[in-house]
């Protein structure tokens, strides 16, 4: 059998929280292993404190392991790059630009010429249904306008992987699941590798194509769920009261909540 | 006008009728507190012979240089500090110790170095604004979200690019809201300066007419202190602060 190609591999990740000052530090991740395929998507769901936030950064490149090996495409990652866009669920987009110039910031960076980069950031503004609001200000923009500009930003800047850490969290209920269903159908558009980390494993399982559940903290794999379930399928109208959807929830809720008999 | 400006000028009617009506109720000598027509007629004399203008450009040219020497030095070095712990470890305790004799205590000192004139006033002026933008930057660098870094810095941010589109705009926020404040203290070192050390400006003006009792020129140089701050304040600081910072919705009001 053909195994897909890896792109991010995590083996027996360990990932602390030092204190320099008072010389004490914190596990926040133990024996963590796990494997991002090429341009699947990924979801990664556990309790709130078990290391989510910890795993995308040392991915991202702003923390480094203590033990145990990662890497992208078989390179050890050593810091923050182009190839990882970064989407927080604080959005972080910058207050003094317009939404125009905050989805054009990466390739401004690279050094793409003005016209050229407000060309590719008005395309993906189009995909996330965000032209009408190019020349407002971060501040003018609602939670899940923020968010999909932040989405925005970084597909523009077509990184290989895109990690995404909670982005939805901060949204409200009606909002979030048409969220959902806007990124996976820009997802269809532009393939490329997702990891999306989140508690809710009702979004993990609409949005994945796996789900990786992670142990109370310190985080480990406790065990990772296929969602066979057919993306022309993956819509609310569909799945909200689809059996299979239902079941495959289920079983990664109790999974979660260390009710289905298994070993944390 | 709207009305909200409107109003902001009624206790300046209320201080001139004051001041006009005075003598007709008490008795003082008119070297202690003029009569209002008398200052208005010296205001006419300053302006038609352009002294007034000459001590006024005196001092705002001032002011420019001395900001432009003050926040040259004082925002690379704030930004230093904010982010580089051995240069704030450094530098910190020196800077706490300067700050409390920051501004005009340097006079003595700065008249030594420079003499009486423009030297001496800039060099207090600089001093003073250096102070006040240099914690504005520090604070301004160290509140940048943690989030808004990485973001930038795995959008492909480093070195020079990292700056450009984040350490200095962030840092602008802080200082166009510490921009009055910095201006403001700079503004009355400057006055100070001159009494002292100056040799024109309107600081020297005022304090040169003491010696011929010529108290409307005194109060004829504090009012157009008064009032030229009132003027930059107006059209300078509050059109930056509303293209910037309000229009970021960082300060709301
Ligand atoms: N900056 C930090 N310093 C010390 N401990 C931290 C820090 N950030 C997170 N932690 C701790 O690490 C563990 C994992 O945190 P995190 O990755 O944020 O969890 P999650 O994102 O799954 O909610 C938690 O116990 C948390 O308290
Ligand atoms: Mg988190």
């Amino acid at each position: 059998m053909n195994s897909p190609k890896v792109r991010i591999a995590a083996r027996d990740l360990r990932l602390e929280y030092r204190d320099e000052a008072r010389g004490e530090h914190h596990l926040a991740v133990e024996k963590l292993s796990l494997d991002v395929r090429e341009n699947e998507f990924l979801c990664v769901v556990g309790p709130s404190g078990c290391g989510k936030s910890t795993l995308i950064s040392a991915i991202a490149g702003f923390l480094k392991p203590v033990a145990g090996e990662l890497t992208l495409d078989g390179k050890r990652i050593e810091g923050p790059g182009a190839d990882r866009g970064v989407v927080f669920q604080e959005y972080a987009l910058l207050p003094w630009m317009t939404v125009l110039d905050n989805v054009a910031l990466g390739p401004k960076l690279k050094g793409v010429p003005k016209t050229e980069r407000h060309e590719r950031a008005r395309h993906y503004l189009a995909m996330a249904n965000l032209s009408d609001a190019a020349l407002k200000f971060p501040h003018e923009l609602s939670g899940g306008m923020k968010q999909r500009t932040a989405v925005a930003r970084t597909l523009a800047n077509e990184p290989q992987v895109m990690l995404m850490d909670e982005p939805f969290a901060a949204i409200d209920a009606q909002t979030r699941m048409t969220l959902q269903e806007e990124l996976l159908r820009i997802w269809s558009k532009s393939r490329i590798t997702v990891l999306f980390v989140t508690h809710s494993v009702e979004e993990a399982c609409f949005l994945g194509d796996r789900v990786a559940i992670l142990t109370p903290g310190p985080g480990r794999v406790k065990e990772i769920v296929d969602v066979p379930i057919a993306r022309d399928r993956r819509n609310w109208a569909t799945l909200g009261a689809d059996p299979e959807f239902a079941r495959i929830r289920d079983y990664v809720l109790a999974s979660v909540r260390g009710v289905d008999g298994k070993a944390a | 006008m709207k009305l909200s400006n409107a109003i902001g000028l009624l206790p300046f009617a209320a201080a001139l009728t004051a001041w006009a009506i005075l003598p007709l109720y008490v008795d003082y000598p008119s070297y202690m507190l003029p009569p209002l027509p008398d200052v208005w007629t010296h205001l006419l004399e300053a302006l038609a012979d352009g002294t007034l203008a000459g001590h006024v450009a005196n001092s705002l040219g001032r002011l420019a240089l001395g900001f432009a020497v003050g926040t040259g030095i004082a925002i690379p070095l704030g930004i230093a500090i904010a982010l580089n712990r051995h240069v704030a470890d450094t530098l910190k305790p020196l800077l706490t110790f300067l700050q409390s004799i920051a501004g005009i205590a340097w006079v003595p000192l700065a008249i030594i170095w420079f003499g009486i004139g423009i030297g001496s006033v800039v060099f207090v002026i600089a001093n003073t604004i250096f102070f006040a933008t240099l914690y504005n930057t520090v604070i301004g660098v160290q509140a940048i979200p943690q989030a808004l870094h990485r973001a930038v810095r795995s959008l492909g941010g480093k070195g020079l690019s990292l700056a450009s589109v984040l350490i200095l705009p962030g840092a602008l926020v802080q200082l166009i809201v510490g921009f009055r404040t910095a201006m403001a203290y700079g503004w009355r070192a400057l006055v100070a300066a001159e009494m002292i050390a100056g040799t024109n400006g309107l600081g020297y003006m005022t304090i040169e007419a003491v010696q011929w009792y010529r108290t409307e020129t005194v109060l004829l140089g504090m009012i157009a202190i008064g009032l030229i701050w009132l003027v930059m304040d107006r059209l300078i600081f509050e059109p930056i602060e509303r293209v910037t910072v309000r229009r970021w919705g960082i300060v709301q009001r």
